[in-house]
């Protein structure tokens, strides 16, 4: 009841005092701009895929003709059509809230030709952009929640007490019937109530204007965006609170939470990084090439000799060697055997990797600014996690492919008309929901925990909070 | 009295705590970033030799083959770590590192180091110009924005200003005061830089002009951030507006104007997608650039004019390989249509890279960094100019394996074979980076926009002197 007071007493200095009013409008700026910078890069990723699509499409439908067409229906050589004339487009389609947070979307390939040869495809499938925007990263929902939305908060209650105390009207506040953490309380709730009500609206709002949920999936992901959105303002109230309570002047808080808020968003995070690169250096891309060129010099060398090996491995094969071209039969056992000769490098990385990446995922306990980051992007689906599920679902396509065309070639069996609908297809299977869910719930904790004891040390202090003197 | 002035505030500031924790954090961090960035500019200068003498190496020991299955067969380059790479590493991790060069083939840049890392480095790397760009002028801010407001909030102003002193000599010996504080910061790191550009060896050597340069260019923006702090102190009500102005200029600059400029520049210059480039390359290769000339009219008309310039009926008449000249003719059709859309593409990555430094007009921090990556041979300038060389090399290598079959395989058509002699004989590939004056040349606006903005301060703070109130 009296808290309830308080706030409407709060809401109504805040409305008179025009800094809400200012600071709700810039917010609004920031976020509409940047939902609106999402969504086009997610427009523009779709329309590649589209492209990329009707490119297949048409070349599908060339074979087809070709195929079928009844005086000159000769049936194609595998080796080419799983090579190149039916190669087909893995595509993953932008995340669920992919216009909430570019991410790292702006940065690891988002669909690759699959064909026979081609394993790694993602490797060599970089987006065009300038590199000096890949460096500043982008103005998107992501970067104002993690790093503008704190500052509006900031600028909102550094002075929570201090402003009162130094105007000089906290004593005839306090000479009221009030405890000094209700009061609190107060001031922190309608402030909070106003700020991440404004960023939960204006996301919702974004999110509809960028197309709106599409599934109740979308809906779920929504909300653990919202959640983490709250949680995350909930920490720097806290932490205003806690400095307030410190009983210093709004001058020294507001160089405090300054100095805290650099840390916690630029400073942690790249000695972060810095450790996490030390601790789990990955190799270098230059000695892969290496790798890889010596491993198919080598195979390419010893060509004649693995093809007798080759099919002593795969007796199946050898009972259609008199139809198989020789040439073909070589040219599967040099790739086996190339590909053998990187795979030790190539597993090295993957390993280092994911250290890194488990590492990062306990560092995103040291600040609560890559918990949110980490979190918002793997909820809208534009960090590493849903990238690496993309990866894993290329490998394996690019497996089944072959396995499609490498007996045909064996045998020498060609492709004919009927064949081509048989052929297999990449559909991307989103990563199922409770995973998501429960790296997103452990990421709220790492917010949660913070902004408890945080909150907790600072209504204890404020126990010992000098009312008057500057 | 300037010198007086300035000592007392140099004794001031050192005596603080507060300034002497953030001032070891922040000297801590800057030996820390020069270090770690000498350390992996040496580790990838070594790797990128070496990895070049094998690459090498392969393409020589191709063994007997036709030149234009060596071409085929390509050769990798890599792309050299500049010395000044470790103060600024740039946009080096987001620009590939190596090149695959082969024949009818513009191949990118390839292997961005970016995706090998995870997304923490998103919110930007320490390097000693993350430090100098970004903590630094935060510094500056924190121990600056109480100079004059604080003195005359606690009544010390009206004090000092009662015994005579000019309030501009008051502001310059303050002035004074803090330069002296902030050089002690960057004394252990600068003694570093200096001492590793010495050790380095003749490379690092040709760099000294670049490194006074850089130096120049950080004194100058940080000397704006000074100005800025103490004219705003000067002139602001309360030493808490001050502080929150000045607050507010740093984060402007610092965190949201890069953001802020990317997003503008590809508004303002849309570039097309790798897949929609990819096929209009392949569209203007096969069907002749605007769709007017495809590639069998373009081959079949070469044939008439080789043997008509030779007067004889069939190719096998020919005093020379007629393969070494199609081949040679292709290429030379494929060069043109990647002059174009390379061409139109880079303009647009350039007319960005502009944008963003006329932006530098309006945010100081925006100018420092393109100075600064430029200077360091880590921007996108170099790494065009990379590319560039790199395919102009491709260009000569192959086209002297295609002289070599048109020449020497007369009368053995695609059986013809070269050897090792041929391999060895190909030019070495050296890149040449543009010289100090093409890059200070291309570096006049983000010159202009500091030396603009250090004038409009200083100017801003006599201007505050002048009537400065003392309550």
């Amino acid at each position: 009841m009296l808290l309830r007071r308080i706030m409407r007493h709060e809401a109504r200095l805040l409305a008179a005092d025009r800094t809400l009013l200012v600071v709700a409008l810039i917010l609004a700026a920031v976020v509409g701009y940047g939902v609106y910078n999402g969504a086009s890069w997610a427009a523009f990723q779709r329309a590649t895929l589209h492209a990329a699509q009707a490119e297949e499409a048409a070349r599908y439908q060339e074979l087809r003709t070709r195929l079928g067409s009844p005086g000159d229906n000769r049936p194609l050589p595998p080796d080419q059509v799983g090579l190149s004339l039916a190669a087909r487009y893995a595509a993953m389609p932008p995340g669920p809230l992919a216009s909430l947070v570019i991410g790292q979307s702006d940065l690891y390939p988002y669909y690759t030709l699959v064909t026979t040869a081609n394993r790694q495809s993602l490797l060599a499938n970089d987006e065009l952009e300038n590199p000096t925007h890949l460096l500043s990263g982008r103005f998107d929902l992501g970067f104002v929640v993690v790093a503008l939305y704190p500052l509006v908060i900031l600028a909102l209650s550094y002075n929570l007490l201090s402003g009162e105390r130094e105007q000089g009207t906290l004593v005839l506040v306090l000479s009221q019937p009030v405890g000094r953490r209700t009061l609190v309380l107060g001031k922190v709730l309608t402030r909070g109530l106003a700020v991440i009500g404004l960023a939960v609206a204006i996301s919702v709002g974004g999110f509809l204007l960028a197309g709106g949920p599409t599934s109740s999936e979308g809906l779920a992901r929504l909300g653990l965006w919202l959640a983490v959105v709250s949680a995350y303002g909930a920490f720097w109230f806290a932490l205003a609170v806690a400095i307030n309570a410190l009983g210093r002047g709004s001058a020294t808080n507001a160089l405090a939470l300054a100095g805290v808020w650099f840390l916690l968003v630029a400073i942690v995070p790249a000695a972060a990084a810095l450790l996490v690169r030390v601790a789990y250096p990955v190799p270098s891309r230059v000695e892969l090439i290496q790798a890889v060129r010596e491993a198919s010099d080598q195979a390419k060398a010893d060509g004649p000799k693995l093809s007798a090996r080759f099919l002593e491995a795969h007796p199946e094969l050898a009972r259609g060697q008199a139809e198989a071209k020789e040439f073909a039969v070589q040219s599967l056992a040099v790739q086996d055997a190339a590909e053998a000769g990187v795979a030790d490098v190539l597993r090295r990385f993957e390993t280092q990797l994911n250290h890194q990446q488990a590492v990062v995922d306990q560092l995103r306990f040291v600040s609560p600014a890559i918990a949110t980051l980490e979190t918002l992007q793997d909820v809208a689906g534009t960090g590493s996690a849903r990238y690496t599920h993309f990866a894993t679902q290329v490998d394996d396509f690019q497996e089944r492919w072959r396995a499609e065309f490498r007996p045909r070639i064996l045998r020498g069996e060609p492709i004919r008309s009927g064949d081509l609908e048989r052929l297999p297809a990449f559909s991307f299977r989103e990563e199922p929901f409770q995973a998501v869910a429960s790296r997103a719930l452990t990421g709220l904790t790492g917010l949660v925990l913070p902004a408890l004891v945080v909150g907790t040390f600072g209504l204890a202090a404020l126990r010992r909070y000098p009312v008057v003197g500057v | 009295m300037l010198l007086r002035i300035a000592r007392k505030e140099f004794c001031d500031i050192s005596r603080d705590g507060r300034f002497r924790g953030s001032a070891a954090i922040v000297a801590l961090l800057l030996v820390t970033a020069t270090a770690l960035g000498w350390q992996s500019w040496q580790e990838i200068r070594r790797e990128h030799d070496r990895a070049q003498a094998e690459a090498r190496e392969h393409f020589d020991d191709q063994g007997e083959k036709n030149p234009h299955a060596a071409a085929h067969y390509g050769l990798y380059l890599f792309k050299p770590k500049p010395p000044l790479s470790f103060v600024d590493p740039g946009v080096d991790p987001y620009t590939g590192v190596s090149v695959y060069l082969e024949a009818h083939r513009r191949n990118e840049v390839g292997n961005r180091p970016a995706r090998d890392a995870t997304a923490l480095q998103r919110f930007g790397e320490l390097t000693a110009a993350a430090v100098l760009q970004v903590l630094m002028p935060l510094l500056i801010v924190f121990l600056a924005f109480p100079a004059v407001a604080g003195e005359r909030e606690q009544g010390t102003l009206r004090q000092v200003m009662s015994l005579g002193v000019r309030p501009s000599a008051l502001v310059a010996g303050k002035a004074l005061g803090l330069t002296l504080a902030l050089a002690l910061i960057a004394v252990p790191a600068l003694a570093m830089g200096v001492g590793v550009l010495i050790m380095a060896g003749p490379e690092s050597a040709r760099t000294w002009p670049h490194a006074l340069a850089l130096g120049t260019g950080y004194a100058v923006y940080l000397g704006i951030f000074l100005a800025a702090s103490l004219a705003v102190s000067a002139l602001a009500r309360s030493s808490r507006v001050a502080l929150i102005v000045l607050l507010g200029f740093w984060i402007v600059n610092a965190m949201v104007a890069p953001r802020l400029a990317t997003d503008l520049a590809r508004r303002a210059v849309p570039t097309p997608s790798a897949f929609q480039f990819a096929e209009a390359i392949r569209s203007d290769i096969k069907a002749g650039i605007d769709g007017h000339d495809p590639e069998d009219a373009r081959l079949e008309r070469l044939k008439r004019e080789t043997l008509a310039k030779h007067n004889v009926e069939t190719v096998e008449e020919l005093p020379i390989n007629f393969q070494g000249v199609a081949l040679q003719a292709g290429e030379e059709y494929g060069n043109a249509v990647f002059d174009r859309h390379y061409g139109a593409l880079w303009k647009a990555f350039s007319g960005q890279d502009s944008l963003r430094q006329w932006l530098g007009f309006a945010f100081p921090t925006l100018a420092i960094r393109d100075l600064s990556m430029a200077l360091a041979g880590t921007d996108n300038a170099r790494a065009h100019d990379f590319a560039e060389s790199a395919e102009a090399y491709r260009r000569d290598l192959v086209k002297a394996l295609n002289r070599d079959l048109e020449v020497n395989g007369a009368d053995l058509g695609f059986m013809y074979q070269a050897g090792p002699e041929l391999w060895k004989s190909m030019p070495v590939f050296r890149y040449r980076p543009p010289s100090l004056g093409a890059t200070l040349e291309s570096l006049r606006l983000a010159w202009w926009s500091l030396l603009l903005w250090l004038i409009a301060t200083t100017g801003l703070v006599r201007l505050s002197t002048r009537a400065l109130r003392v309550d």
